[in-house]
């Protein structure tokens, strides 16, 4: 059975539209992640699951019942912040224990829950600390613990690593992830990063101007994204777009042209476009190779303008024509500042979009991983 | 770098420093001095400086047995009760306003209500208006209707000077405290009561102490609404006016009263101090 069931939600302020038109359901134990550009209404959609936020208009069931006038309060979920939002009269067990007093729990049942969950999470030497002693990593895990203390169906996380530096952002990811695996329990996670959304979910909901672009599995959202958006959205460095022209459609796939005339047969599915319909190539930049490795591959001619060495992988900036272009190549094939560079992509790694930005059906790619 | 100052520089502008605190400390001062001073001290001239200080200005002040007898004449003086009129009246108007205040600071600070800044405004108008202008009018209705020189509508009456301080102070205080404390323990399960009293409250606090300071002070010193609408009940400001003897003026008994006067601000204001400082918000959010 589903956890949350989101059915027609619709979010406005006045005559502003914030969601439109939300359908989604979240199984037991599925760690959701919606992501999405700043505005496009995600943490505006996760506070109203929440209770935090009133529904304009649909329906919001959590755990098989209607909540749309049920207080936070009573909806028994809990929510880390983005900002923590400890209460800073408080010591930090006091602040693990303020869910369960509200609950009416017991003296001995708090005290045993706020000592396993500090032991979870390795802040037990904390306790009697306040939260302005306390750096922003253990922060954050303070919220993580008065969150999971109270033990409710579902989580929401509110982008709360955003605060947090590069490094320490790294850890919590891997610790929230075990963390899920531990409990077992449904979690929503808002985050603008693609990398937390990526290495995280179960299922990624892309929202891109208060409305559902895609759900999927990170691995779907990869490599078959819906939209030139999410193709754009998923992935980094992000995926190159170049125009071209569809020459024909066939059964073996569709032709194109590149404005330099180069072209190349992609595997898509059925195409009902006249010939001559302006397109939009996507060639992620990790799928760039050296020339001469394919027979049908694609061969671009790059103006370099900046090379970044990263050790592992060196980032080629240019242009083909007049469309920017980034490729990542191993860092043992370009040296220097070269100025020009040749590079292909083999078919089957290319994306084809409609000039409004709906993806064609790549064939020949699998379904998941297994 | 700070570019340093010469040193003449530097010694005109301690001398003006110094010249600024004995012009604002000097009337402070006299009046300390002639409340330890006799009477004759007082009238003499040139002035003493170096004298034997007496505390008999203050025996005079509050020895309602001898009935304000000084060896040089008597003076109908009862100081005793206006003080606790004054403390009654302005820790009465302190608390009614917090309780009336707070909450409406409140709502003025989280809810979307209609015509808010209106209402806001409208609130603060009161401190704009004179008091005499309330004054004359609220004599005769507080005649009539029996509130005349009583605790309790001395006590409605200051809300016109304590209120909408406490509603605006309370509010600006209310708007610092992050939302998402308020947000987060709607999470933790919290009704509205319970956030407001285990969250909003406790970090409320420090700043509703320095606010309730404040407008006890501003109340302390209200001398218009006593003077028209009490005359048993007066504050001690208006006792102070009634120092002022028809036939010989009783100058030390009269400043040994400004100095009883003064001193309950100033013991106030050194005990509380430290929580006039408002850092406990600090660490809620980062």
């Amino acid at each position: 059975m589903a956890d949350v069931k989101l059915e027609r939600i619709n979010k406005a302020y006045g005559s502003v539209e914030i969601l439109r038109d939300i359908n989604l359901e979240i199984s037991h134990g599925e760690f959701v992640v919606f992501v999405g550009p700043s505005g496009s209404g995600k943490s505006t959609l996760l506070r109203m699951i929440g209770g935090l936020e009133r529904i304009t208009s649909g329906r919001l069931c959590v755990d098989g019942r209607t909540v749309n006038d049920v207080d936070a309060a009573d909806r028994n979920l809990s929510m880390v912040f983005q900002n923590y939002a400890l209460y800073p009269h408080m010591t930090v067990g006091q602040n693990m224990a303020f869910p369960l007093e509200m609950a009416k729990a017991t003296k001995s049942k708090i005290q045993a829950r706020v000592g396993e969950t500090a032991k979870l999470l390795q802040i037990e030497h904390l306790l009697d600390r306040k939260p302005r002693q306390l750096s922003g990593g253990q922060r954050q895990r303070v919220a993580i613990g008065r969150a999971i203390v109270r033990e409710p169906k579902v989580f929401l996380f509110d982008e709360p690593l955003s605060n947090l530096d590069a490094e320490l952002r790294v850890q919590m990811r891997i610790q929230i992830a075990k963390l899920h695996r531990q409990l077992g329990n449904t979690m929503i996670y808002v985050t603008h990063d693609q990398v937390e959304a990526m290495t995280m979910a179960d299922k990624i909901v892309v929202l891109r101007a208060g409305r559902i672009e895609q759900v999927g599995a990170p691995y779907d959202l990869y490599h078959h994204p819906a939209s030139q958006f999410v193709a754009g959205f998923i992935g980094s460095p992000k995926m190159n777009f170049l125009d071209c022209r569809l020459v024909e459609a066939t059964r073996e796939g569709a032709r194109i042209t590149l404005s330099d005339g180069r072209g190349v047969t992609l595997p898509v599915g059925a195409i009902d476009l006249p010939s001559g319909s302006p397109l939009v190539l996507g060639i992620r930049p990790d799928d760039f190779v050296p020339p001469g490795a394919n027979r049908d591959e694609l061969s671009l001619d790059i103006v370099v303008d900046v090379v970044e060495h990263l050790g592992s992988v060196t980032y080629l900036y240019g242009a083909v024509g007049s469309d920017a272009i980034v490729a990542v190549s191993p860092s043992n094939q370009v040296r220097g500042k070269e100025a020009s560079a040749s590079i292909a992509v083999a078919p089957r790694d290319c994306y084809l979009f409609s000039k409004d930005g709906v993806a064609f059906r790549r064939e020949g790619v699998s379904e998941r991983w297994n | 770098m700070i570019a340093s100052r010469s040193l003449y520089v530097r010694l005109a502008l301690n001398a003006l420093v110094l010249l600024a605190a004995a012009v604002l400390v000097f009337p402070l001062v006299w009046i300390l001095m002639t409340a330890l001073k006799t009477q004759s001290q007082v009238m003499a001239w040139p002035p003493q400086f170096v004298f034997t200080p007496t505390l008999e200005n203050f025996r005079v002040l509050f020895d309602a047995a001898s009935a304000g007898a000084t060896n040089y004449g008597t003076i109908k003086i009862d100081f005793l009760s206006p003080i606790e009129n004054s403390v009654i009246i302005a820790v009465g108007s302190v608390i009614v306003s917090v309780i009336v205040g707070v909450p409406v600071g409140y709502v003025l600070a989280r809810r979307d209500i209609p015509y808010k800044e209106d209402i806001a405004f409208f609130i603060l108008g009161f401190r704009f208006a004179p008091v005499l202008l309330v004054v004359i009018p609220l004599f005769s209705v507080f005649q009539a209707i029996g509130l005349y020189d009583t605790y309790v509508g001395m006590i409605w009456v200051y809300q016109v000077v304590t209120l909408p301080m406490i509603v605006w102070l309370s509010r600006s205080y209310i708007e610092d405290i992050p939302r998402e404390l308020e947000d987060a323990a709607a999470m933790d399960g919290a009704s509205s009561i319970q956030i407001v009293w285990r969250v909003v409250l406790p970090l409320l606090k420090p700043g509703l102490i320095g606010a309730s300071l404040l407008v006890f002070l501003l109340a302390w010193h209200n001398f218009a609404l006593g003077l028209m609408l009490s005359s048993a009940k007066a504050p001690v400001t208006v006792a102070l006016l009634k120092l002022l003897n028809p036939g010989v003026q009783f100058y030390p008994v009269m400043a040994a009263g400004l100095v009883v006067t003064m001193a309950v601000p100033v013991v106030l204001i050194l005990l509380g101090q430290r929580h006039l400082e408002r850092g406990l918000t600090f660490g809620a959010v980062k």
